[in-house]
């Protein structure tokens, strides 16, 4: 198993090294930049490569792009400090296997690297959750909505109908309508005519 | 600018100076005297007056030149020649036959081929010539054939002018006064037109013998005195004397007593002077002894005579001489009461008549009339004043001096017409040349308006772009810098924190909390100044996240309908992302709105932006003009320089954000 580590910290690069190693991996190639990596990685064709993002010359993401236009073996782990998920979506779009935070590498790093190993696509479980507080706790019954969900229910308390809601949240009639039924499914609600307006009329919403 | 139409306005006066002066060369046409060409030295000796008045040798001279010219067939320059030749013989009253012979071959053999202006002495000298013999018809004639032509140059001008002239003297010794008039108003005219001083001052004393005819004192002694004045002019004291000559013909004719004394002065003058003409001598010797006869000095006036003989003799012209044979005959009448020939006289009379000498023939009645009252015979002497009336009136009668006076004064008001007419030209050209000026000064006058108008609509276009494109820049580097402050956060302080999360041997529970808990902040923070990675994730991923985190941070219902091609450049890109950012913070902040929408959509060439919400509204323009609208400016500011116009309509409905930048 021949890995590369490509990060333009050198100390970064040096403990993710030490660390990849202490868990029985070769480490065949380190390189400081994106262009040398992805040059490391067509002569060398090694089985893993973990790459940091931020990188000068191409970043860790041009070098996914490249290995999958390339369409090389190579497996991608993207280890970086960036949580935002927009970032993510981006990297998947390029067919990475693995993407862990920086700050999560010690309790991270290797189980990715098994996973990887194996064929299996490895995603930081601290990812999806949101950098600012976490809001879930202060809604009780209704955590499980989303923001629309939420203020949708909050109209319907309001008596307002679907055309009148979505007007007012500048949605289509039918995106509420769509909202709605998922709203009753996740509030495990019984299939009745107007039950939710009679649930939020109840909740005193 | 002031300045450039000063500059503008002093062109144009001088270009209207150049204009007025050359117009005032175009109105009088008129030809100038050309400068003579070089001539062969023989030519130049022949070509000299003085050589013709005091070398005897002057004709022997031309004869061979001129026949030399001929046989090389140079015949303008034989022709140019025999011209001087003519003049100066004319004016000597020498018509002698041998030259006769040679002008009327000339005028039969080569004339015909030169043109026809350059040979019109030829004409003149004849007319001259048959002057001399009496024969007025004749003279008539030949001048005639020069006046019809038209000038063409200096010399030709000359040339008729001068024909015009002779024939106004024919015409006012044979009494036809109108004619004689008409005749020298044209002699007056071409003569002007050349500016020759002495040719005028022939046409005065032709003015002078003519208005004496009709009785007009005051204008004929004026225009004599206006001859010698000429004459004067032209600094020829030859040419004085014949205007005084002409002055003392004037008093004698009108019988004025200021005559005698004239003649004195002149005679005195005359003798004194070196350069004697012998024509002069005759004229003014034979006025001088008529004066002694008069005064009675009987043995002076015998002197004068014996020396007007030989003039006479000399000069040999019969003209002349019947001028000295009065005189002497009035001398004799006055010492013997008896003059020799006075059968001569009585003879030569109606040869006179017929002749139209009236002037000569009224001298002879003169004589004859001195005569029959020296002899008593008053019965005769009567008759002789009927018939010096009767020649008298032939010169001048009652009927032609009315008409006469009614041509000068039909002459006169054509002369005021004409120069009303011309007046009236002169003052329409003026009129048209103000005018002109005027438009053209008004037509410049706007260009430079429409010109300096046009630059400043250039100079603020241009500065609206400058302030454009440093907006621009301006934002672009705000947004330069704001990256790199994020990205050092992010990269560089947020990468030692790791390390040193790392590199404590104790792991504590909270410590890692702590500086996880940094590194989130810092990861905010880095976020808050520059959107993360927006090169990479582009607009429409950014404001997709955008949305997501004002809806999880703010817990605002905000929506996104993004259909963009990615066809805006990078950092317009970013300021679009500033002004939605902008906006839907505003919105957050003041709107108090249920929900807001993004949208941006591409269609032909054009991408739309619009930014709506349902809150409470505001007055856009008090808002604008207030203090605290920095972030509609920075909506309005950002959207000109990526090219766009921001329209903001704000109610109680809510407010929309419409942007349009065309590619």
């Amino acid at each position: 198993m021949k890995i590369l580590i490509a990060d333009d910290h050198p100390f970064t690069l040096q403990g993710t090294k030490s660390f990849v190693e202490s868990y029985g991996y070769t480490v065949q190639d380190t390189s400081s930049n994106g262009i040398s990596a992805l040059n490391l990685i067509t002569l060398h064709r090694p089985e893993i490569a973990i790459l940091d993002i931020n990188m000068p010359g191409l970043d860790g993401l041009d070098v996914a792009k490249k290995i999958q236009e390339l369409k090389l073996k190579t497996k991608v782990i993207l280890l970086t400090m960036h949580k935002e998920l927009t970032i993510f979506k981006k990297a998947n779009e390029y067919g990475i296997y693995g993407y862990i935070l920086k700050e999560h590498a010690q309790t991270e790093l290797e189980k990715c690297l098994q996973e990887v190993t194996k064929g299996n696509k490895y995603i930081s479980e601290f990812l999806e959750e949101d950098l600012i507080v976490n809001t879930k706790s202060n809604f009780g019954e209704l955590a499980d909505l989303s923001l629309s969900e939420r203020k949708i229910l909050e109209l319907v308390a309001q008596q307002k109908t679907s055309k009148q809601i979505a007007e007012v949240l500048f949605l289509s009639e039918k995106t509420v309508e769509g909202h709605r039924s998922k709203i009753i499914e996740k509030l495990g609600l019984p299939k009745e005519k107007n039950i939710l307006l009679k649930w939020a009329m109840q909740q005193n919403l | 600018m002031v300045s450039f139409v000063k500059k503008q306005l002093f062109i144009l006066l001088i270009f209207s100076i150049f204009i007025s002066c050359n117009k005032e060369k175009d109105t009088n046409l008129s030809f100038k005297e050309g400068i003579a060409p070089k001539e062969d030295a023989t030519r130049a000796w022949l070509h000299k007056v003085e050589n013709y008045k005091k070398d005897k040798n002057y004709m022997t001279v031309f004869y061979p030149y001129y026949n030399q010219l001929l046989q090389k067939k140079k015949y303008l320059e034989a022709a140019e020649v025999l011209d001087f030749v003519c003049m100066y013989l004319a004016d000597s009253y020498d018509f002698n036959d041998k030259f006769m012979a040679t002008l009327y071959e000339f005028d039969k053999k080569y004339r015909e081929k030169l043109p026809v202006l350059k040979t019109t002495f030829v004409d003149s000298f004849i007319a001259n010539y048959y002057y001399d013999k009496y024969d007025l018809k004749k003279v008539e004639t030949y001048f005639k054939k020069i006046t019809v032509l038209e000038p063409n140059d200096y010399a030709s001008c000359y040339n008729i002018a001068r024909a015009y002239y002779d024939l106004s003297y024919v015409y006012y010794i044979t009494g036809k006064q109108n004619l004689s008039l008409q005749a020298n108003q044209k002699a007056f005219e071409y003569f002007n037109a050349i500016n020759n001083p002495k040719g005028l001052a022939f046409v005065y004393s032709n003015y002078t013998n003519i208005y004496a005819a009709i009785g007009d004192k005051k204008k004929a002694i004026e225009n004599a005195d206006k001859a010698i004045e000429s004459y004067k002019k032209i600094d020829n004291i030859y040419n004085v004397y014949i205007g005084l000559i002409n002055k003392i013909s004037i008093y004698e004719y009108l019988g004025d007593t200021r005559k005698e004394v004239l003649v004195d002065s002149v005679y005195q003058a005359f003798v004194n002077d070196k350069d004697q003409s012998a024509v002069l001598k005759m004229k003014i010797y034979n006025f001088k002894a008529e004066n002694l006869v008069n005064q009675n000095k009987l043995e002076d006036a015998k002197i004068m005579l014996d020396k007007l003989k030989k003039v006479v003799d000399e000069i040999n012209s019969e003209d002349l001489t019947k001028e000295y044979i009065v005189t002497q005959a009035l001398y004799e009448l006055k010492k013997t009461a008896k003059y020799s020939n006075i059968s001569d006289i009585k003879n030569t009379l109606p040869q006179l008549i017929t002749n139209q000498q009236y002037e000569k023939a009224n001298m002879f009645l003169g004589v004859l009339q001195k005569d029959a009252i020296e002899n008593k015979d008053y019965k005769s002497a009567l008759q002789y004043e009927k018939e010096k009336k009767v020649i008298d009136d032939s010169i001048g009668n009652v009927v032609e001096r009315v008409k006469i006076a009614e041509l000068e004064t039909k002459y006169q008001t054509e002369k005021k017409e004409q120069q009303i007419e011309l007046q009236k030209t002169v003052i329409l050209n003026k009129n048209t040349t103000i005018a002109l000026l005027a438009s053209l000064f008004i037509g410049m006058f706007l260009i430079v308006l429409v010109y300096v108008f046009r630059q400043k609509q250039k100079k603020l276009k241009l500065e609206k772009q400058n302030a454009q494109q440093y907006t621009k820049q301006l934002l672009e580097k705000t947004e330069e810098e704001r990256k790199r402050i994020a990205s050092d956060l992010h990269d560089s302080v947020s990468h030692e924190l790791l390390s040193l999360k790392n590199s404590f041997e104790q792991k504590t529970e909270i410590t890692n909390t702590k500086i996880d808990a940094i590194i989130d902040d810092i990861r905010i923070i880095s976020r808050n100044l520059h959107p993360i990675m927006f090169d990479k994730i582009g607009l429409k991923g950014s404001v997709e996240q955008l949305v997501e985190r004002t809806q999880s941070v703010n817990d605002f219902m905000v929506t996104a309908e993004v259909e963009y091609a990615n066809s805006l450049s990078n950092s317009d890109e970013l300021q679009l992302y500033r002004i939605i950012q902008e906006a839907l913070s505003n919105i957050i902040k003041y709107a108090n709105a249920i929900a807001a929408k993004i949208t941006i959509l591409e269609k032909n060439n054009t991408i739309f932006i619009e930014i709506k919400d349902n809150g409470k509204g505001f007055n856009v323009a008090e808002k604008l003009n207030g203090k605290n609208a920095f972030g509609l400016h920075n909506i309005i500011e950002r959207s000109r320089a990526i090219g766009g116009e921001a329209r903001i309509h704000s109610d109680k409905n809510g407010t929309i954000i419409n942007i349009e930048i065309k590619k």
